[in-house]
């Protein structure tokens, strides 16, 4: 008994070095997912600021119907999708690395969750603060970076880390790029894009629906 | 007040929220050391009226001179102008993440150019003036009430602002808060500090004012000294609000 457990370990960690791939695929799964949340905070920071600079002044309407858009396309299709879309039809006639695809569709995927868990905790910071900014003579991003950024990142930071342990467990299938070679990539995958696009944009119009109810019962 | 120069000059102001007119038409003028309050039904446009002097609100209509510019002109940098008016909140509004020396010391070195030094200095000796300046490490979520509208109002003179706008400030406090916040607000008063204060302290009105403005409906329905305002009211309104708050 003793002897087959050390049997199979042997086979499947020792032999021909195996447990290299262990590691090594640590060290991927590490390097993908750091750069990923670099790229998810630079990308959600930017939408974020974005977004709420548009809720609160009126301005950068056009940037911001571009955020929309990314942040609809991004989170109502799945992230396997994404990247065997980037991978095989954005670079699809390219050779590139692996990883640098990971990185990207990971980063650009996760940009779109930090975005809209930023943009919440601007949103949380209390309009006082602002104005106060705003009367000592701070212009709006001042106001922005020194007063309110602070104080938002502050609260979603239980948020953020969640979105992080997410993120790196996501970046398990990035497998998926190399076995699926075979397929065809471009009508499947968009296909299947475009059917969990539908279902989730009808899902959130319901969620939509109960949010406003909800808020009509608070008065 | 008279023969002093002018240093707010209102002309026509408006104010429309969508549907309501909260300011119908404001003209005043704030001589430069004259402190100013307005006093009114809830409602009746007086902070509106204050947020707009400094276009925290943006007025629809009308003019702002402040110290000869008009604020209203789209082409000056309000932000410039904002440094010079110093704005008290009914909440307090200090910044939580900063210590109440950082609250009083942000403003002055980014936007003055203030090196930490001096501008700590100047916060320090003005901390000192309302007695807290052993509160000066201290959070906002670690003062009382009455100790935090303190300190904002000390932020804001750190700015040497030419005009404090106060709005409601007293409103938020607990009973036994009030007279500390009132009496540092005597004292600036009496080093002729520029003041138009929105409040319900109808005492201190009478006892600091030099001049009582009644607002409702967004109008200016009378001004008058304070002894004349509360000894004599001649609008009808004015005599119905009096003799409900007092």
């Amino acid at each position: 008994m003793l002897q087959e457990l050390q049997d199979k370990f042997y086979l499947n960690f020792i032999d021909d070095n195996r447990w290299a791939y262990l590691t090594n695929g640590l060290k991927t799964t590490l390097i993908v997912t750091l750069f990923a949340v670099l790229l998810g905070i630079a990308i959600g920071f930017l939408v974020a600021v974005v977004r709420s600079t548009c809720d609160k002044t009126g301005k950068l309407r056009i940037l911001n119907a571009l955020c929309k858009l990314y942040l609809t396309v991004i989170r109502g299709t799945p992230v396997v999708v994404q990247l065997l879309i980037i991978y095989f039809v954005i670079f699809g006639s390219v050779k590139i690395d692996k990883v640098f695809v990971a990185i990207l569709a990971f980063g650009l995927n996760s940009g779109a969750y930090v975005a809209e868990i930023i943009r919440s905790g601007i949103m949380s910071i209390d309009n006082g603060q602002f104005e106060a900014g705003r009367s000592l003579g701070f212009n709006y991003v001042q106001t922005m970076t020194y007063i309110v950024l602070p104080q938002a990142l502050k609260n979603v930071l239980p948020a953020l880390g969640n979105e992080f342990i997410v993120l790196l467990k996501e970046t398990s299938v990035a497998g998926y790029i190399i076995r699926s070679r075979t397929y065809d990539a471009f009508m499947p995958l968009i296909a299947v894009a475009l059917i969990y696009l539908v279902m989730v944009l009808a899902f959130s119009k319901l969620l939509n629906l109960l949010e406003r109810r909800l808020r009509n019962s608070e008065r | 007040m008279n023969g002093k120069e002018s240093l707010i000059r209102v002309e026509d102001l408006k104010k429309e929220f969508v549907g309501v007119h909260a300011l119908n038409g404001v003209s005043v003028e704030i001589k430069r050391g004259e402190v100013v309050f307005v006093v009114g039904p809830s409602g009746s446009g007086k902070s509106t009226f204050l947020r707009c002097l400094n276009r925290l609100e943006d007025p629809t209509g009308g003019h702002i001179y402040f110290d000869g510019v008009d604020l209203m002109d789209g082409k000056i940098n309000i932000n410039k102008h904002r440094q010079k008016m110093g704005m008290v909140f009914q909440h307090f509004n200090l910044f939580p993440h900063m210590t109440v020396l950082k609250n009083m010391t942000i403003a002055p070195m980014k936007l003055q150019g203030t090196g930490k030094e001096e501008a700590e200095q100047e916060a320090m000796k003005l901390l000192e003036r309302v007695g807290l300046a052993d509160r000066a490490n201290a959070y906002p979520s670690q003062l009382s009430g009455g100790q935090k509208q303190r300190v904002a109002i000390v932020r804001a003179l750190c700015m040497k602002p030419e005009v404090m706008l106060f709005d409601e400030p007293t409103s938020a406090l607990d009973p036994e808060m009030v007279g500390e916040v009132l009496q540092v607000m005597g004292e600036l008063a009496k080093e002729n500090m520029t003041m138009v204060v929105v409040t319900h302290e109808m005492g201190f009105a009478r006892e600091v004012a030099h001049r009582v403005l009644f607002m409702a409906d967004g109008q200016i329905l009378e001004e008058a000294p304070p002894q004349e305002f509360f000894g004599n009211p001649k609008n009808e309104r004015l005599k119905a609000f009096l003799s409900k708050v007092i």
